[in-house]
Parts: C-alpha cells; structure tokens; sequence
C-alpha cells in the first residue's frame, strides 16, 4: 500500500508563489503541452507527477529507478501557463528536484555548476581567454563579485553541507 | 519607459560575460546608437533558474536577492542581456515583494553580509527597453535593410513565463521579438513550433531528449522557409549554434542554420561591421547569409 506523507505534502502545498486553489484534476493540459512528455511519453509525465505529489506519496516518486521521471523537466513553464487550475507546477517540480538533490540523486551538472557559483561566485568563472578576447571586442572588464560574501550567504543556507564544501 | 536620462545596471550574466563576450559587444552597440545607458557592478551568478534553483531553492533566492540589493543601493533598474537572468531576478524580486514572511526569511540571511532587500527597483529585458524605445525611432538609424529575410523568432522560454510574474509580452503568442525583427525590414515567419523550448534545460539531465526537442525546433521553422533564428537568450543561442550536427545526427538531417542574436541582427542593420562584433565566433556559419546582404 502507498503511504502518505505529510510532510512532504505539506511541502509540495507550500511551493506556490502565488497562491491559488490546488486542485488539480486531471485533464492532462500539463501532458499535453509538455516536449519531453511528447517524445518521451514513457520517461516523463507532469500529469502523474502532479498528482502523486499532491496526493503525498512520496515514496511512490522517489522509489522511482530513472531519476528522468522528475529531472526530464525542462523548465519551459509552459505547463504552468496552460493549468486550468493555475497550479504552478514548475514550483512543486522544483521542490522535487531540491529534495532529489538532498537526496545525492541529481544529475552531476547540477551539482558541478552550485560548487562554481560557492567557490567563484559564477556558475561559468572568468577565463584568461575569454578575457583576451573581451578586450579585443573593447569591452570592459565584467566586475567581479565577492566570493567572500557569496560564501558567506551559502554557508548560512548550509548549500556548502548539499555541495560537499 | 525608462526616463530618457535614466541609467540601468547592465546584467549580462555568467554565459554573455564568461563564454559568448561577442553578444555584449552587439548589445553595447546597440544601446549606444539608441541612447540607452548602462553602468557595470560586481554582479554575482544570478543565479541561473533552470540549474542553481533546482539544487536549493533558498540558496537561489538570497543570492538573486544579494544582486537586487546591489542595484538598490545606486537606485537603478536592471537590464538584462539573458532570459535566465532577467527570470532569476524578476522572479526573486516578485516573489520576496510578495511574500513578507520569505522576505524576512532571507533578510535574515543578508544581514550576515550587511545587506538587506527592499524591493525598490525593478527588472528589465533587452527586449522590453528596445521595444520601448519604439519601432519608429529604431528604423531611423537602419543603414543595410534586411528585406527578404525571413526570420524564426524565438524567444526562449524565460523571457515571458510564467506570464504572471514576468509581464513581458503574450505568454504563449509574443509579439516583441516580432516587432523589432521587422523593424529592420526582416520578415517573421509563422512556423508551428516557435513556442517550443530550444531544450537546453533538458540537456543538464540527459543529451538524446534535449537533441530531439532542438530537431523538432529546427525542422519546423525551416519547413515554414525560415534563412535564420533570431533569438534574445545565450542558453538558447548557444543550444541552437553548437549543437546543430548533433540535432541531425539525431533526426537524420543535416542542419545549417545561421543563429544571430537580436542586437547581432540591430547592429549589421545599424551599420557595424561583422569583425567588430566577432561574429566569427560563432558555429553555425555566417558566410552566406553575410554576402547575400552586402557585408564583407
């Protein structure tokens, strides 16, 4: 039997920005307009992962072998557009996707691009090539930001403990 | 609109800053010719909204929240050269506007570096402060008309969704890119895909599905006769410049399609030449596309 969790649930509930009724029922609007769902309908499916994710079961997403079923999303928020409901489903997919992470389960590029953003501050650090060629284009140098204060707020935010740093 | 002495921060983010410089080179141009200033500022990542948001949704807010605060302190808006950029801070500035207990939340974790969020400044795209500059003030400066050109506009996904917070244009059917396109004589095609996301967010995950999505983008506007894409987001751009032998091998085709970012297709219509604005750096050739309208 599926358990329910509500903690988990009530994390998913959580996740709008702008809050609206959550009830979701079903029509597939999500599914249908989705480009992964639509060339790779078996791998991925906003629909059912909405509702599993409202329903609270946990266990019935995460148990899932092929992490695609929750990181095939693109993040076109064209879903979030079309909803009936105006659920925000891109939110509760990001939720997701944090806990996947907390998990150890989240594609490696995820990962590699947050440890360039602790240790630079950019997800992509200046390089003394693309700096050569800034200059032969006459532009400036791009400012470059505080590592210091980066690292302070993601210390606070305890992304060093997620990252391994 | 922005008042006509009004200054933005420019924010061209880690991919235009770090790895593709030649599309700065094309916004400075542009912005220069039409009288749009901008200032520099120690801008950290923004961060990115398909990849750093993902990882830690708190982590994501208070680093976009530092950014605004860096825009606050001089009191200025923030324009955007990138659609994950523009989304990240509009977004983060909407959503800690909106929300007084997330607010205080990460104010808390500002205080830490001195910093505090208030909300007083607001988020633009190019593509907003372009168009609000006007079409008819944008034709007085076009030297080489792009007649005949026919274009794929594509937006990119970020640049107008989700419609409630980012208020720039139609969600699902804009009109901006549109615009500007013919206002330097180049012609918008209708194809049946223009909606569709270039795939690069897909691709963190896993190429195969990210090649497919980027095929069906490529197969449909050049099916509606489309020479070029003009597009206003370095993810998208680099999507559809680098990956072009790869979306055939994935589709049995084979692709040659010139990418031109937005202010690329502005400053040759305004005149520059293509060696100052580096467009050899880009994969996808240009060669024809270059003769075919006088350029050298």
């Amino acid at each position: 039997m599926v358990k329910v969790d509500y903690e988990f649930r009530k994390k998913i509930m959580d996740a709008h920005i702008i809050d609206t009724l959550k009830y979701c029922y079903q029509c597939n609007r999500c599914t249908d307009v989705c480009p992964i769902a639509n060339i790779a309908p078996d791998r991925y499916d906003p629909r059912s992962l909405i509702l599993n994710s409202f329903l609270g079961f946990k266990s019935t997403i995460f148990s899932n072998e092929d992490n695609f079923f929750i990181w095939g999303c693109t993040v076109c928020d064209t879903c979030d557009e079309v909803c009936p409901q105006k659920i925000e489903l891109t939110e509760v997919f990001t939720v997701l996707k944090n806990m996947s992470i907390a998990e150890g389960k989240g594609p490696e590029y995820y990962t590699t691009q947050a440890t360039a953003i602790y240790e630079s501050g950019k997800a992509i650090p200046s390089q003394p090539a693309i700096e050569r060629r800034r200059e032969q284009l006459s532009l400036p140098q791009v400012e470059p930001p505080s590592v210091e204060e980066v690292q302070k707020i993601l210390n606070q935010t305890k992304l060093n403990k997620i990252i391994n740093k | 609109m922005a008042k006509a002495e009004s200054e933005y921060k420019l924010f061209q983010g880690c991919t235009i800053g770090n790895r593709i410089p030649f599309i700065e080179a094309s916004a400075r141009k542009v912005f220069d010719k039409l009288g749009i200033k901008t200032s520099e500022a120690p801008f950290a990542c923004c961060p990115d909204p398909v990849g750093f948001n993902s990882v830690d949704h708190t982590s994501w807010l208070a680093m976009g929240a530092r950014n605004l605060t860096i825009a606050e302190q001089e009191n200025k808006d923030i324009v955007s050269l990138c659609n994950g950029c523009f989304q990240t801070l509009k977004a983060v500035n909407h959503e800690l506007k909106h929300d007084e207990h997330e607010k205080q939340k990460i104010n808390d974790i500002l205080k830490t570096v001195k910093r505090e969020f208030k909300g007083s400044i607001n988020v633009k795209h190019f593509v907003e402060v372009l168009h609000d500059i006007g079409v008819d003030k944008i034709k007085e400066h076009v030297k080489n008309d792009f007649s005949g050109l026919k274009v794929a506009c594509h937006t990119g996904c970020h640049y107008n969704r989700p419609s409630e917070i980012m208020q720039t244009d139609d969600p699902m059917e804009p009109k901006k890119l549109r615009e500007l396109v013919a206002a330097v004589g180049a012609t918008p095609v209708d194809y049946e895909e223009e909606m569709l996301c270039c795939g690069a967010g897909v691709g963190n995950a896993e190429e195969a599905p990210s090649m497919q999505v980027l095929a069906n983008k490529f197969n449909s506007a050049i099916e509606a006769g489309a020479d070029v894409f003009v597009v206003v987001c370095p993810a998208c751009f680099q999507q559809m410049d680098t990956n072009q032998k790869k979306a055939g091998q994935q589709s049995n085709k084979t692709f040659n399609i010139p990418i031109l970012y937005l202010t690329e297709l502005f400053a040759l219509a305004f005149g520059e030449n293509p060696d100052d604005l580096g467009l050899k750096y880009h994969r996808s050739r240009l060669t024809s596309f270059l003769e075919k309208y006088g350029f050298k």
